[in-house]
């Protein structure tokens, strides 16, 4: 009988209030800390760091203005969308005037409180996810009124399930294959139940002139995003690990400010080109990340390795979820009906996504012409294929890109870790010696 | 031109020094708790086979796990990059170099000159590595350098399912109590540690020719399973160990050379 199943939570072990009061305290002083750290090594590679980075600084701080904003706007009767990875549509989140934020954690140590429901097999991610709600860690999970989690890895998968202890949750499911015909028709009907939810949350109604507005908000994002991107294709005019603190805050933000900021940033930048007032020495081997999302703070690890080794790398592209993946995309619309807008909106997270969970006979080769387009853009000398153990997919897809790597001559590095700061020691050795190869590889 | 190379691995620090490219010394301590008191020792006593004095070194190189603790040295430079860098020095049809110490084994691939290529890893696990011989020999109640020569008498090799130094200890206790013979016993270790090295270079495929430095390189049992499970021929410098040694000093010396 269904009843006797549902008494209580499903996964969740019970503890003590105090218990999670201490947690919460320790883990939150680290973070605050791990923040704090990371923003003083980032301002030390890069001396001249220009002040309009100061507003993505703040933001960056997850217990700060933006925590406050939200529960204002939510105590004026806005609703907070969770989202756990990148198939959710935000347009639609923000044409019903809710405010959607991605939920993902980047805490080492909420990884070990998921340790007491997950085996450690399971990717660090997913664990500390979970580990951040067993404590009440993050404001933005907390404070959702619902979350969309998207069945595209096994551990998002049993996220959703794990997370529903305690969130109205949502499914998608997005199909494995892009190109099937009933692919694209199984994900409308997704969309569309979404949809329905998202408008029965906020009771508002999702016209074609919100959705227009919403849309267009979105394209201007992308195009502040793009702008910046550009920026990166030349001498380094801004360092890695700043281009992705920007990019990643774009996640819980508000998305115009946000866009406003960006703008600012590249105006000043696009002065230090015509000064030719680099971030570092034009010579600096050329890095691209590639594989698990690293997400905000601590994993900054392998970026603070790769940008303060020596000799010295400079990140320029990435091809990750949390990174360039998140915004380079714009919804196309032809003709601004509900109709096309709609679809407009479904196809941009179904076909532009590059996510190792999707496969075809010719090997997910969406992602591998990404990853070919970008190296050959972005002039990149060296990839590093990060991948934190459990995160199967990656892992997986290693060989494949590998080959083509290999193929056009480019090196790349296999790194994986763990949600850890005890192999720091090592991570750093095979990072310098990639870069050092790297680097007599331009000298030649 | 004088340079030095030290290398600050996990068990012993080692130094050599170079004049226009040629040993003239080399020196080894443990590493102990003090590796900079050991390289500082290692360098002094190699200083003084050499008769030379500090300030006749142009440059020295430091490497290795410990390459921080060397607080002596003008420059760093990684291991594998060592490692390619002496490779191509010892024997220049060097493509790919493997390297086995006491806590971590590597391979890289490099090129004629000693220009590292690509290069895989093997750490976090000790179980291709110096040390999981050692935990054997005394699991075996024998000698760390007799091991070698008793696997060499064996005509086939013991199961066991070495993946783990942990389990592979209770596997060899188990072997014990059948009264396997150690030679047999010995055999299936150093094949054990072959596998898995072996396995770490197939990852950067096979290019010949194939050199083997470090500590364990010199452990004919070992190399002995080695070549077996690679198919191919193996060149073994006189003085492995030093071989990450020797790789810092030649960098060293062109460090030099592009300051003056």
């Amino acid at each position: 009988m269904a009843s006797e199943i549902e008494v209580g939570s499903k996964y969740i072990p019970e503890m003590a209030q105090n218990e999670i009061e201490e947690l919460r305290s320790s883990i939150k002083a680290a973070s605050i800390k791990a923040i704090k750290e990371n923003l003083e090594r980032m301002k030390k590679t890069w001396p001249n760091r220009p002040k309009t980075m100061e507003y993505f600084d703040e933001i960056s701080n997850f217990f700060g203005q933006r925590e406050k904003e939200i529960r204002e706007q939510k105590e004026a009767g806005k609703k907070l969308i969770g989202y756990s990875c990148m198939f959710a549509p935000i347009e639609l989140i923000l044409a019903a005037g809710a405010i959607p934020v991605r939920i993902g954690s980047g805490w080492y140590d909420a990884a070990k409180l998921g340790d007491r429901i997950m085996p450690v097999e399971v990717c660090p991610v997913i664990r500390s996810t979970v580990g951040a709600k067993m404590v009440n860690l993050s404001p933005y999970l907390e404070l959702s009124d619902a979350i969309i989690t998207p069945l595209t890895c096994d551990g998002r998968t049993k996220l959703s399930e794990i997370l529903s202890d305690y969130k109205p949750v949502w499914y998608m499911t997005p199909p494995r294959v892009k190109d099937d015909p009933q692919s694209l028709t199984l994900w409308k009907e997704e969309m569309r139940v979404i949809k329905g939810k998202i408008e029965e949350l906020t009771g508002t109604k999702i016209t074609r002139k919100k959705l227009k507005s919403a849309i267009e908000v979105m394209q201007r994002a992308t195009k502040a995003f793009r702008r910046l991107q550009d920026l990166r294709k030349g001498p380094p005019v801004i360092m890695g690990r700043d281009a992705m603190l920007v990019t990643q805050t774009s996640l819980w933000d508000a998305i115009e400010r946000w866009t406003q900021k960006t703008d600012e940033l590249c105006d000043e930048l696009e002065k230090r080109v015509e000064q030719k007032n680099w971030a570092c020495s034009p010579d600096t081997p050329r890095v691209m990340v590639t594989g698990t999302p690293m997400l905000w703070p601590d994993s900054w690890k392998v970026p603070n390795l790769i940008e303060e080794s020596n000799p010295q790398g400079v990140l320029v592209a990435d091809e990750q979820c949390s990174g360039d993946r998140i915004l380079y995309d714009p919804v196309g619309v032809d003709e601004w009906t509900m109709r096309d807008m709609f679809n407009a909106v479904s196809e941009r997270y179904l076909m532009a996504s590059t996510c190792p969970c999707f496969t075809s006979e010719h090997g997910n080769e969406d992602r591998v012409n990404w990853l070919m387009d970008r190296i050959k853009e972005y002039k990149v000398d060296g990839v590093i294929y990060y991948v934190v153990r459990g995160c199967i997919l990656y892992a997986m897809e290693y060989a494949r890109i590998k080959r083509i790597l290999d193929r056009m001559g480019l090196p790349v590095y296999y790194l994986d870790t763990e949600y850890t700061r005890e192999d720091v020691g090592q991570m750093k050795t095979r990072i310098e010696a990639f870069l050092e190869m790297l680097e007599s590889r331009i000298d030649i | 031109m004088i340079s030095a190379g030290i290398d600050m691995g996990t068990q012993r620090v080692k130094v050599v020094i170079l004049k226009d490219n040629q040993i003239i010394a080399q020196n080894q301590q443990f590493s102990g708790f003090e590796p900079t008191k050991a390289a500082e020792q290692a360098f002094q006593e190699a200083l003084q086979n050499a008769k030379l004095s500090r300030e006749d070194i142009q440059h020295v190189t430091a490497t290795g796990t410990g390459v921080e603790m060397a607080t002596f040295a003008d420059s760093t430079i990684s291991m594998m990059g060592a490692d390619a860098r002496a490779g191509a020095y010892f024997f220049s049809s060097a493509r790919t170099v493997i390297d086995v110490g006491a806590e971590e084994a590597r391979a890289v691939r490099c090129d004629e000159k000693g220009v590292m290529l690509d290069f895989v890893v093997n750490a976090r696990c000790a179980a291709g590595a110096g040390t999981f011989i050692e935990a054997m020999a005394r699991a075996l109640e024998v000698e760390l350098d007799d091991m070698g020569s008793l696997s060499l008498k064996a005509e086939r090799a013991s199961p066991i399912n070495a993946s783990c130094v942990i389990f592979a200890e209770s596997d060899v206790v188990s072997l014990i109590h059948r009264e396997e013979p150690k030679t047999e016993i010995a055999r299936a270790i150093f094949d054990a540690i072959a596998e898995r090295i072996s396995s770490m270079v197939l990852r950067l495929g096979i290019n010949p020719d194939i050199v083997l430095v470090g500590g364990v390189a010199k452990d004919a049992g070992f190399v002995a399973s080695l070549k077996r499970r690679l198919g191919t021929e193996i060149l073994i410098p006189e003085e492995p160990l030093y071989a990450g040694a020797v790789g810092a000093a030649l960098i060293a010396a062109k460090r030099a050379g592009r300051r003056q």
